[in-house]
């Protein structure tokens, strides 16, 4: 039976081709509007610490100035000062931690006709790799030792060994970062979490740093922060010492707790360590810090942003609007034909089946407006990567999920639409419209 | 064949309450071809409409084949429909964007035959109307006679063993008209019992008996032959 | 005259179509109330002035590739070939650039050693071109002069002795009070700079910071791995000047790895995303009008075809033309009306979410106004087709049976 509604369907559809066109059309903006705001909703609240996402947590510490609170949402700084992430590290609690930021150096080869090039960096300690489960094409991390004293040694992205190495295993390899020579001990796989979930103080939907080095390089080379340094205090220090030991916050600290008691353990040792550095005249303000994992994370530096929620409501409303425009159509649509829905009662049909047929019909309707949808949400996407001038590159793509996501969104609008002016059809009195008067 | 007792139906709107039938009792036989008259608003449409199951009486008992049928649900109301009605109207009801076939395949689709089962019907049916050849045109390309021969195609290709007809010819010239009362006549002759609802005397005098229906009640039960002349709306 | 009460009782017999109709109108009105104050409000923002040669200049980022480099030496001999180079006005160094979303802030107060009631401003440190290589405008005092430039290692502390000010951050610290001569304080240290001069206006490195405008200027250089040169090349001639640079500076000192970008890229991708809420949204409420107004044209056709008949009955008992299209358009602008009230509610309501979850402006009244009146004449556009071919119905069609 249902064979022989879709043919009466389409042949419906074919008899008012303007009436048809006009509500696939409606059903079809409705959806190719809302997929592209809703696509870019989605793909910017994508979490891919997902599964990790009960034993990561991102450490912040209120260490910020008495008068003011930090300006963050939760009024602590995102990030800590370098002595504070060195104190941390001394902590064996966590099964995996990190202190890192964002940096940059100029990579060269030797002998090489590779140019000069600019590069991000992350420095950071060895667990990086562990914490957030990065894979390794060849080598692996650095032995603990280089997280606090000097070892020039690197791992590269894979997209890095390929530009240098032509992609062979590079492991035991030099290369030039500011004129320093680094010996190579691993690569990375591709690893391109969107949004970025582990740094999203620099832009959360840029690239992956494409080095990594030690943490313990700071002195030796004088590494500052390429990502925000923020401070509140000028600090009485002379030189990068005095920088190191200073109340600028710009160091990223990320810990990996496998359980409850860990957890619990973990945040004592926190407090603890907040209480000593009271007594030594830091943390003057009241004792706070927090422990968030990486969905909570992403909520607190509010990655979806506010614009792209006031979009998401207004694709919505539009959707809302095309679908009690299709109502209003196949309402008209149907009832003209209610004559014919009256001759079919006659013979035999129920007023179920009357209504399954009419819901057919706007089902087809919702099925063509659904992949019209997706062609103007494809299209739509595009002119958002080029509105965002390649900042949303990471996040303004469609996935097989929103295509499905799409027809799905389609044919419930349009069985939402079809769902009264199907009923109301299914039950009009058949003998009015068989007495010709 | 069908037999109803003391059926009551009225209509109710905001303000009044009309009576539509008012202890409307009437038997009709297996076999029998009866035909309906009655000055217009006499209740003969409400008659035909509760006779075919289209509307519920408000009141009364309503047996059709021996079944009661005053309280079932719109789906088994539709099947008895399907199964032992066929329906001819006035204005024909074809559906004007399928075709004589598919038209004729309308009540034999809900009746859930098979492919083969279908075509073979339609094409019986079509060619004891004698329109076998027209089986692919629309409606709108046919003549009105043709297209009634068309209507009663339909309401046959179920065969069922009741018909009920609404002024079939109220829309054919004479001679088409007596055509199609030939038809219904050569039906009834095989064992089809027939209502009719008509104006035209000379047709009402045709059938075995004749109905007058006035103020949504049987006013008079008589032999046609001794009928002088129907009332006239 | 009209037939108001006839009216009101055949609407409320077709009381879905005509309610689905006026639903329809309320959801746009809300919707684009709400995007029209937002869409307004960016291109306001947008629009701002920069204070600066937007077009005329580019930003130059030189990194050295060895780790003890002597900046400052290069700095010095750099911006000479910079300015020395044809259609060149004016180079200068800097630790930002201007409107690309990246540089330095601090708190300044107006006392020693002060602890509250600072006021937060973006910092430069440059050096006396900055005036003329960015375009700005000096209303006040002096600019800086060579003599007082200072050159520091990247954490050195040291003290800085004077400060160029904008308008807007001088109202900010000295209301009411000339600020020239007036100190700085440095977040919460003792010593005084200097504010020498005041300029017009320059909006700094961030264009959604809440305190953007409030800017100061340093005339320091720091011996970092890396610096950002401004160059204002003349009018028009600024991508011929764009093509050389980056070779003239490498063949100077090829020991560096040089980046350039004009200007107006940072001040686009500043903007992008205010830029792409513009775009969305004005596609949105367009689209969303040409829906609305498709969905009443058909609906009011299938409504008129409904009523063939009576309209021929009323033709043919002496109904002009003129009274068949008024009767439909008055009823339609009965819906329309209607649909706009339900649509003003919502629309303040739902601004009241706006202005409290996303920090979206305010709808006032006349906006809210302007968008009703687009709204009913939308609604009345689409009725009118629909409405004068009714008044073609023949008034034969009510002697003919459908």
């Amino acid at each position: 039976m249902i064979g022989y509604y879709i043919s009466l369907a389409l042949r419906s559809l074919r008899r008012t081709p303007t009436l048809s066109a006009l509500m696939v059309a409606a059903i079809a903006v409705g959806v190719g509007a809302s997929m592209t705001v809703l696509t870019l909703n989605y793909m910017m609240s994508q979490n891919a610490l997902e599964h990790k996402d009960d034993v990561l947590f991102a450490v912040q510490l209120d260490s910020w100035d008495v008068n003011e609170a930090a300006n963050t949402t939760n009024e602590i700084p995102w990030q800590l000062t370098y002595r504070d992430a060195q104190a941390l590290l001394r902590s064996d609690i966590p099964t995996h931690q990190v202190a890192m930021h964002r940096y940059g150096f100029t990579v060269e080869l030797e002998e090489s006709a590779i140019r000069p090039y600019t590069a991000d960096i992350r420095v950071t300690t060895r667990d990086f790799f562990n914490l957030f489960d990065i894979p390794f094409i060849y080598g692996g991390t650095w032995e603990k030792t280089a997280d606090s004293s000097p070892m020039q040694v690197v791992i590269l992205s894979k997209a890095t060994n390929e530009k240098l190495f032509s992609g062979e295993d590079s492991v035991g390899e030099t290369v030039i970062l500011n004129s320093q020579p680094f010996t190579v001990i691993g690569v990375i796989d591709t690893w391109e979490p969107s949004p970025k979930v582990y740094d999203v103080n620099n832009g959360s939907f840029t690239k992956v740093e494409s080095l990594f080095v030690p943490f313990g390089l700071h002195r030796k080379l004088e590494i500052y922060s390429w990502g925000n340094t923020n401070g509140w205090d000028s600090g009485e220090g002379e030189g990068y010492e005095g920088f190191l030991q200073s109340e600028s916050v710009w160091i990223q600290y990320w810990v990996e707790l496998t359980n409850k008691e860990q957890k619990t353990e973990y945040e004592n040792f926190l407090t603890a360590y907040i209480q000593g550095q009271k007594d030594q005249g830091r943390f003057e303000r009241p004792l706070k810090f927090a422990l968030s994992k990486p969905s909570e994370w992403l909520v607190l530096n509010e990655v979806l942003s506010d614009d792209n929620r006031v979009l998401g409501w207004v694709s919505l409303a539009f959707l809302l609007v095309c679908v009690i425009n299709a109502v209003a159509l196949l309402l008209a649509k149907f009832l003209r034909k209610a004559p014919e829905a009256g001759v079919r009662r006659a013979l035999g049909a129920s007023r179920n089946a009357i209504f399954t047929q009419h819901l057919i019909e706007s089902s087809t309707i919702g099925i063509l407006g659904g992949i019209a949808g997706i062609l103007l949400a494809f299209m739509g996407i595009s002119g958002i990567r080029y509105l965002a001038m390649g900042q949303q590159d990471t996040v303004a793509r469609m996935d097989w999920v929103m295509v499905i996501a799409a027809i799905g969104l389609a044919l419930i609008a349009s069985l939402l639409a079809g769902l009264y002016p199907a009923w109301r059809i299914s039950r009009t009195n058949p003998s009015i419209y068989l007495k010709t008067q | 064949m069908l037999k109803m007792h003391n059926v009551r139906k009225s209509f109710r709107t905001d303000t009044i309450e009309t009576h539509a039938l008012r202890d409307f009792s009437l038997e009709v036989k297996e076999g029998e071809f009866v035909s309906v008259t009655g000055p217009s608003g006499s209740g003969k449409t409400t008659f035909l409409n509760i006779a075919g199951l289209l509307e519920t009486p408000t009141g009364g008992q309503y047996l059709l084949d021996g079944e009661d049928v005053s309280n079932l649900n719109d789906r088994q109301r539709s099947r008895l429909r399907n199964e032992k009605i066929g329906f001819i109207f006035q204005g024909f009801n074809l559906i004007p964007d399928l075709s004589l076939f598919d038209n004729i395949d309308v009540p034999l689709r809900y009746r859930g035959f098979s492919a083969k089962e279908r075509r073979k019907r339609i094409e019986k049916v079509l060619e004891q109307v004698g329109l076998s050849a027209r089986a692919k045109h629309l409606p709108a390309q046919l003549s009105g006679g043709q297209q009634q021969r068309i209507a009663i195609a339909r309401a046959l290709a179920g065969e069922p063993r009741f018909l009920l007809a609404d002024e079939p010819t109220g829309n054919l010239d004479s001679l088409m008209a007596r055509q199609v009362m030939e038809l219904l006549e050569f039906i009834n002759e095989w064992g089809t019992t027939i209502v009719m609802v008509t104006h035209d005397p000379e047709l009402a005098r045709r059938a075995h008996r004749n109905i007058q229906i006035v103020d949504g009640q049987v006013c008079d039960l008589r032999p046609v032959t001794e009928q002088p002349e129907a009332a006239t709306a | 005259m009209l037939e108001l009460k006839p009216m009101l009782s055949a609407l409320w017999r077709n009381k879905v179509p005509a309610l689905l109709i006026a639903l329809q109108l309320a959801l746009t009105l809300a919707i684009i109330s709400n995007t029209v104050v937002i869409v307004k409000d960016r291109i306001a923002k947008i629009e701002r002035p920069t204070g600066i040669a937007v077009e005329e200049i580019i930003a130059i980022n030189v990194m050295a590739i060895p780790n003890n480099y002597d900046m400052i030496g290069a700095v010095s001999s750099d911006l000479e070939l910079l300015r020395k180079l044809p259609f060149v006005k004016d180079a200068t160094i800097t630790n930002q650039v201007p409107l690309s979303r990246s540089g330095s802030a601090g708190t300044f107060y107006t006392q020693p050693n002060q602890e509250v009631g600072g006021e937060v401003s973006n910092r430069y440190n440059t050096d006396p071109n900055f005036i003329n290589t960015l375009g700005l405008k000096l209303v006040a005092g002096r600019n800086f002069t060579n003599a007082e430039m200072q050159y520091f290692d990247p954490s050195e502390i040291r003290d800085i002795n004077v400060a160029v000010i904008t308008q807007q951050f001088a109202d900010k610290i000295y209301p009411d009070q000339d600020p020239i001569g007036k100190p700085l304080y440095d977040g919460n240290t003792s010593h005084p700079i200097e504010i020498i001069g005041v300029i017009e206006r320059h909006l700094g490195a961030w264009v959604d910071w809440s305190k953007a405008g409030n800017v100061a200027f340093f005339p320091i250089v720091r011996n970092t791995q890396d610096v950002n040169y401004l160059v204002r090349a003349e009018p028009g001639k600024r991508d011929d000047v764009l093509k050389t640079l980056v070779d003239k500076l490498s063949e100077r000192d090829p020991q560096r790895v040089i980046k350039t970008r004009v200007l107006s890229e940072y001040v686009a991708r500043s903007y992008a995303g205010d830029n792409l809420m513009v775009k969305v949204l004005s596609i949105v409420a367009a689209t969303l009008s040409f829906i609305v107004a498709l969905g009443i044209v058909g609906l009011t056709i299938f409504w008129i075809n409904q009523r063939a008949k009576q309209i021929g009955v009323r033709r043919a008992l002496g109904a002009s033309r003129s009274n068949i299209s008024r009767y439909f358009l008055i009823e339609n602008s009965l819906i329309a009306v209607t649909g706009i009230a339900l649509g003003s509610a919502a629309a303040l309501i739902v601004n009241q979410y706006m202005v409290r979850d996303y920090s979206q402006p305010v709808l006032t009244l006349l906006p809210l106004l302007i968008c009703a009146l687009l709204v009913l004449v939308v609604s009345l556009a689409a009725a009118l087709a629909p409405a004068l071919r009714a008044a073609n119905i023949s008034p034969a069609t009510a002697t003919r049976s459908v």
